[in-house]
């Protein structure tokens, strides 16, 4: 399980890389933990920064638009 | 919070590790969770958390008070009233008032009556009914009362099936709580098999029919005609099947990784070929849970004949109810008990269809009974119902040729063998760890590619 776990949250990591999706999006819609939030967003907002710096492509949105071109939704 | 969010996979992402650092502690664990559990009901709205710990706090003394010879029966009734009294204030009050002041109007006692106007707590209806398994099982003797307040606060909260089941009974769930079983590749192969297949149920099939067929029509009932009916009402019952069994399967899935096992909550329900089986098939965890604290205590199959169509008829117009404060479930539980006795006196004539033709035939009856269940009001219901007769209507813009797909691999996700997703299961669960997490990931990415844009919530979460 403890393999299964860690290979989620590389899954999960590789993931956001590669898309534009935003976890510090998710973070202002969860619940207000009062004083740790602040430490979660200032870590995510580094986080996203650095993601940024990075400059990989957004292979979520360029499958996105793959799919629903294919389904003719586009 | 949403399974089909990033919301929740980051949530659980957190939560899975954090279970896995503490699963050897099971107070730990226990404390876990239960936290966990809360914040995921917070983020829908922390106010009512008080509400859920309330309930929590009386099933958990109740559950001590009914093992006392002097208070059992108090504490029974204290219980029951409690938590039927909550359910009753923020479900049903208004809607009990409102026909109350229609009643009264033109009487001389006709008046303007006080209205809460409450927001409906999430899932409110579901953990309601566990707290009162738990203390009924309790005073049946099913199971002990449990000592420590941590086990009931978990049963009654734990997150996977905390705002739409499946209704987890406390005899099943809570031997669980002091031996959690650690996944195995068995656990984490069906675990993956099930988050997926219920992500694309919901994400795909139920969402799009929502979106491209069921709500324009079902939105303006007045001007369909029969084509257009015919197509929503056959959508409505792909979607709310996709839509329910797929939450319960990814409920059912986040769960077992957890370490924890629930019971099947639908097994392909269109294929029953009586009301009896599919009521068998379909939300089986409310099925048996109105059987066992309904129908039984009510007289069940006891006395006449008579007697027990009406207790079937009284039962399942209940469970309409239960599904929501409204004339339109009211009417479809109360055709749903009809039916089903109108079916025990046909098998006790012994009058039997071929079995495609009664497939068919409770298909139809299932699908035309959704109208009132997904019509906003009863006048729409009527409208729907009428649109039937009518061969000229809006041009049913909505019927494209992706629907027709969606409709299809709806129909599949029913019929498809069960051997089918075992040997999916058995193939996955040869694979090492890391390629099962591979497999889940890429997955849930493809499913959130092919899903449109925003949240759609389940319809169960306004039960």
């Amino acid at each position: 399980m403890t393999r299964f776990t860690a290979a989620c949250f590389v899954a999960l990591v590789a993931a956001w890389l590669l898309s534009g999706e935003r976890f510090l999006d998710a973070v202002f819609e969860m619940v207000d933990l009062g004083p740790v939030d602040d430490t979660i967003i200032a870590g995510v907002v580094v986080a996203e920064d650095w993601k940024a710096s990075l400059g990989l492509p957004d292979l979520f949105s360029a499958m996105r638009t793959a799919i629903h071109q294919g389904l003719g939704l586009l | 919070m949403v399974f089909p969010t990033l919301q929740f996979i980051g949530f659980f992402a957190v939560v899975l590790a954090l279970n896995l650092i503490v699963w050897n502690r099971n107070g730990w664990r226990k404390a876990l969770l239960i936290a966990a559990s809360y914040v995921f009901y917070a983020a829908w709205d922390v106010r009512f958390l008080a509400l859920m710990a309330f309930v929590s706090a009386t099933a958990y003394l109740a559950g001590i008070g009914v093992t006392k010879p002097g208070l059992r029966k108090l504490s029974k009734v204290l219980a029951i009233v409690a938590m039927l009294g909550v359910l009753g204030v923020f479900k049903y009050y208004d809607f009990f008032m409102l026909n109350l002041q229609r009643l009264l109007e033109g009487t001389a006692f006709a008046r303007d009556l006080q209205w809460l106007t409450l927001i409906l707590p999430v899932g409110i209806s579901f953990y309601t009914f566990q707290a009162i398994s738990y203390v009924m099982d309790v005073d049946r003797g099913h199971i002990p009362a449990r000592k420590n307040p941590a086990d009931v606060f978990l049963y009654i909260s734990l997150f996977p099936q905390l705002v739409a089941g499946p209704i987890v009974r406390a005899a099943h769930f809570l031997p669980q709580i002091d031996a959690p079983t650690r996944p195995d590749t068995t656990a984490r192969a069906a675990a993956v098999v099930l988050i997926l297949s219920g992500l694309f149920k919901k994400m795909v099939v139920a969402n799009y029919l929502s979106v491209l067929l069921v709500d324009p029509v079902f939105g303006l009932p007045d001007g369909q005609y029969w084509l257009s009916a015919l197509a929503a009402t056959l959508g409505y019952a792909i979607q709310i099947y996709c839509d329910f069994s797929g939450y319960s399967d990814i409920a059912i899935g986040v769960a077992l990784l957890l370490g924890y096992q629930f019971h099947i909550n639908f097994d392909q329900p269109y294929r029953a070929d009586s009301l009896r089986d599919f009521w068998q098939r379909w939300h089986i965890s409310l099925s048996t849970w109105i059987r066992d604290y309904l129908y039984i205590p009510l007289g069940g199959n006891r006395g006449t004949p008579l007697h027990s169509h009406f207790t079937l008829i009284l039962t399942m117009t209940l469970a309409g109810l239960w599904h929501g404060a409204g004339w339109n479930f009211i009417l479809w539980g109360f055709f749903h008990g009809a039916f089903l006795a109108i079916e025990r006196v046909f098998r006790r004539l012994r009058i039997r269809l071929p079995k495609l033709l009664a497939i068919a035939a409770v298909f139809v009856i299932v699908g035309l009974l959704w109208i009132p269940f997904r019509a906003a009001s009863f006048p729409e219901t009527l409208q729907m119902f009428a649109a039937f007769t009518k061969s000229e209507g809006y041009a049913a813009p909505e019927i494209i040729p992706f629907v027709w797909v969606l409709l299809a691999l709806g129909f599949a996700m029913n019929w498809l063998p069960l051997a089918l997703r075992d040997r999916a299961e058995m193939l996955i669960a040869r694979l090492a760890p890391e390629l099962q997490a591979a497999i889940l990931a890429i997955g849930v990415w493809i499913m959130f590619a092919t899903a449109q844009d925003g949240v759609a919530p389940f319809i169960y979460f306004q039960f």
